[in-house]
């Protein structure tokens, strides 16, 4: 695994105060907010600087970070010495899954708030305490399809020392910030407790088609102006299939339709709104051109009315 | 070291969380959430009895966006729940703007 130097993620020195690295990381964490930066990688690094935090800012921790990191660089290969599972009661070492989050688990299971206990001292067996798996929890990216049709999505996370691998069902109808809970799939318990949940947040990859807010679908529509105009029945292609439009004579850009039930599919069915967009067939050939030097001419047309000219 | 299992789940608002489900899945004592569902910032129903309250999708998002916002910044529960507040607007107006093609 890479060992990764939280002090300089923090730009920090090794001997900065625990106030220090409590400022260093608020001002980073403000700096670098996905809602608020600029810049590309702003979630990565707000995960970086978390992960770092995480760490650096719990004595316990940063103690047994400090022990483990003597003259060491970031991003250098780095093995944990043998008995570091057996100090900190978690087995095995690493091997195997992705590296970063391998030499982020090294300190998972120490210091504060880390799971939960169960229900006092255990009384199978005799002796030592339960703890229940702390809970996970996750994203998981989908299309809009997925949610009208319902889908199964492969997954990889890690669960205590285990890499697992996941297929799970999208129900029809998810919306995104859901939350789907999977009992008994977070990190395995100790002491025979059970293990904790795992929380998946559905969100929706974009789309450049559609927006989505809650189970409604907002839909842009390309019209022709005569369509717009005259009114017509138009084929549109929509998340559950082609539908048969009536738009309405004198329709203007931006115009709603509203498709009852059509939207998301949930236990309360969303709705798709079609927005109507006027697009004008270009003025390339000589019979195109005419039409328009007509429409100019026959037309009283003042498009600007509405701004005063 | 792989294993591979199939599993469904519930999606939490067919299956809402009970107080002691949403402590637990957030790791904060219960009565983190009592105090903010009491002061209206989390959802819930503070007129009905505390066993009855259920939370869904949205309460957990909010409530671990809350308590992120509390722990960084050692923030009070009214401003973070401003920031978070904030925060939601903002991603919702971007939508917005990518919607009508502008961001």
């Amino acid at each position: 695994m890479e060992y990764k130097d939280y002090y300089q993620i923090l730009g920090v020195e090794r001997t900065a105060s625990a106030d220090d690295i409590k400022k260093a990381y608020r001002k980073l964490v403000r700096q670098y907010h996905p809602d608020v930066s600029k810049h590309k990688d702003a979630t990565e690094k707000t995960k970086e600087l978390n992960e770092a935090y995480e760490v650096l800012g719990d004595a316990e921790k940063r103690a047994a970070y400090d022990g483990l990191g003597q003259g060491r660089r970031h991003g250098q290969d780095f093995q944990p010495p043998p008995d570091w599972g057996q100090q900190y009661d978690f087995g095995g070492g690493g091997g195997g899954g992705s590296a970063e989050d391998i030499f982020a688990d090294l300190f998972a299971h120490m210091g504060r708030g880390r799971g939960q206990r169960a229900g006092g001292m255990g009384g199978r067996g005799g002796g030592g305490f339960q703890m229940r798996g702390e809970d996970i929890h996750a994203a998981i990216a989908i299309d809009l399809r997925d949610a009208y049709q319902g889908a199964t999505r492969t997954i990889s996370l890690r669960a205590g020392q285990q890499e697992k691998t996941l297929s799970v069902n999208i129900p029809k109808g998810v919306t995104p910030g859901q939350q789907l809970r999977l009992a008994g799939q977070g990190h395995p318990g100790m002491g025979g407790a059970g293990a904790g949940d795992l929380y998946l947040e559905i969100q929706f990859n974009q789309d450049a088609r559609y927006r989505v807010e809650g189970a409604s679908v907002y839909q842009n529509v390309p019209v022709a102006p005569w369509e717009a105009a005259l009114g017509a029945s138009i084929s549109v292609p929509t998340p559950s299939g082609a539908v048969e439009v009536t738009v309405p004579a004198g329709s203007q850009s931006g115009r709603k339709l509203r498709l009852k039930g059509r939207g998301i599919p949930s236990s309360t069915p969303g709705d798709l709104y079609l927005i109507l967009e006027v697009v004008l067939p270009p003025a390339t050939s000589e019979r195109a051109r005419e039409l328009y030097e007509q429409m100019a001419r026959d037309l009283a047309f003042n498009p600007r009315e509405r701004i005063g000219a | 070291m792989q294993e591979m299992t199939i599993v469904s789940g519930v999606l939490l608002d067919d299956a809402a969380l009970t107080l002691e489900e949403l402590a637990r899945a957030c790791g904060v004592e219960q009565d983190w959430v009592v105090r903010r569902v009491q002061a209206g910032i989390l959802g819930g129903q503070p007129a009905v009895q505390v066993t009855s309250w259920r939370f869904r999708s949205g309460d957990l998002l909010r409530a671990r966006s809350l308590l992120r916002v509390e722990r960084d910044f050692e923030a009070n529960e009214d401003v973070a729940a401003l920031v978070v507040d904030l925060s939601d607007e903002v991603r919702r107006l971007r939508a917005r703007l990518h919607a009508l093609g502008i961001e």
